[in-house]
């Protein structure tokens, strides 16, 4: 299968990147071809601009070449990857404006004209997987509800089609993790991703 | 009252800064003394720098932020108004949290710890004025990323009996002029009896 992993650390030597690496090694070693999207490397504007946002419900909502070139790769994969920080409980800003970006109408979902419904755009995509790490305990991180995680679980899940999954890979308590369990993490990752069909 | 209103969405036709008006008019009314930002208008940039990441526990902030970073400490309610968008903040107001509220500024904490110590007891009022364009059951479904995100992280630094209050206009893709109409009225009168 395709797959897309989406990185979103603005340093290239941070822990998401070392995560992300894994991740794609674990991919190909499971037969998969893997396309990447590193969010600040690339330059990706993190803010809807006022000229996406009026042409958001028009027939042609994508008008940046780099938005284009990232909706091609979101419609070729089966499996999308998002590996990011957690910070203030969700999205880090620019993997948020990149999903506000990409997922317009025609992409992410579309209105359904007869019943003025949302129906899902994302039929393609059959599993979604979230790496993220956490500064706060995994207890402290359910108690303010897990935000991120629910945003790609279940809103990105909805726009998906009913058959997708979801596979949640976190390490929580990153502000205290020793060298150990990093490293153990990483190994998870890879491990996980290799066993992914 | 200090308040500070935060506005966050591109178009300045759009319906939020219609509701951005009647939030001023509201607090107006109410005789609140007010700071607005308006983040696409002031074009805040939302992404965070590598060197911001690094030096993010250090109170130190940059020249750029500590005009926001001032309004923070200033204010006693902080009323945000934006879309709801993929079920939380708009990218450029999760940004102005992220490079925002930071060490010296919303949180403190020790070195091996990993729980912050709050630091914006100042603020005990927290309202939110945003619209879903998916009903509240689809909302609910979704798990209200962006509520929580303000009423239990957000709020988590403020002070210990902060309130918070949603005001929130659910459906908005299939909402009438009359059911928008009356959302704005009622979000003037809850700001004004704030």
């Amino acid at each position: 299968m395709r797959a897309l992993v989406v990185t979103a650390h603005p340093c290239a030597d941070s822990f998401a990147h070392a995560a992300a690496e894994r991740a794609v090694a674990g991919l190909e070693a499971a037969g998969h071809h893997v396309d990447t999207i590193d969010l600040a490397a690339s330059g990706f504007i993190a803010a809807m601009s006022l000229d996406e946002r009026r042409a958001y419900h028009s027939d042609r909502p994508v008008i940046d070449p780099h938005v284009a070139e990232h909706v091609a790769l979101i419609r070729a994969a089966t499996i999308l990857v998002l590996v990011y920080p957690t910070w203030w409980s969700g999205l880090p800003a620019i993997l948020k404006g990149w999903l506000e970006r990409t997922l317009v109408p025609g992409v992410g979902f579309r209105f359904d004209e007869s019943t003025g419904k949302v129906r899902p755009g994302l039929t393609h995509i059959r599993r979604i997987v979230g790496v993220s790490t956490y500064g706060s305990p995994w207890f402290a991180v359910k108690i303010v509800n897990d935000n991120g995680r629910r945003t790609i679980t279940r809103a990105l899940r909805l726009s998906c089609g009913v058959r997708a999954r979801t596979t949640w890979l976190g390490l929580y308590g990153m502000d205290t993790a020793t060298p150990a369990d990093r490293i153990a993490f990483l190994a998870r990752v890879e491990q996980r991703m290799a066993r992914l069909t | 009252m200090n308040v500070l209103v935060v506005v966050c969405h591109p178009d300045p036709a759009s319906f939020t800064h219609a509701a951005f008006t009647r939030v001023i008019a509201g607090l107006d009314a109410g005789g609140h003394e007010t700071r607005l930002t308006d983040l696409y208008a002031e074009e805040f940039d939302p992404a965070m720098s590598c060197a911001e990441r690094r030096d993010h526990k250090d109170p130190e902030i940059g020249p750029d932020l500590r005009p926001y970073a001032n309004d923070l400490a200033w204010a006693e309610a902080l009323v945000l108004v934006h879309p709801t968008w993929w079920s939380g903040q708009p990218a450029m107001l999760k940004g102005w949290i992220d490079r925002v509220w930071v060490a010296g500024v919303a949180w403190t904490m020790a070195d091996g710890d990993s729980t912050p110590t709050p630091l914006l007891r100042n603020i005990r009022r927290i309202v939110v004025v945003t619209t879903h364009g998916s009903s509240k059951f689809v909302n609910a479904l979704q798990g209200e990323g962006g509520k929580r995100t303000v009423t239990r992280s957000l709020r988590g630094m403020c002070s210990r009996r902060a309130r918070t209050t949603w005001c929130a206009l659910y459906g908005i893709d299939r909402a009438d002029s009359d059911a928008r109409a009356a959302f704005l009225d009622r979000v003037e009168r809850t700001l004004a009896g704030l």
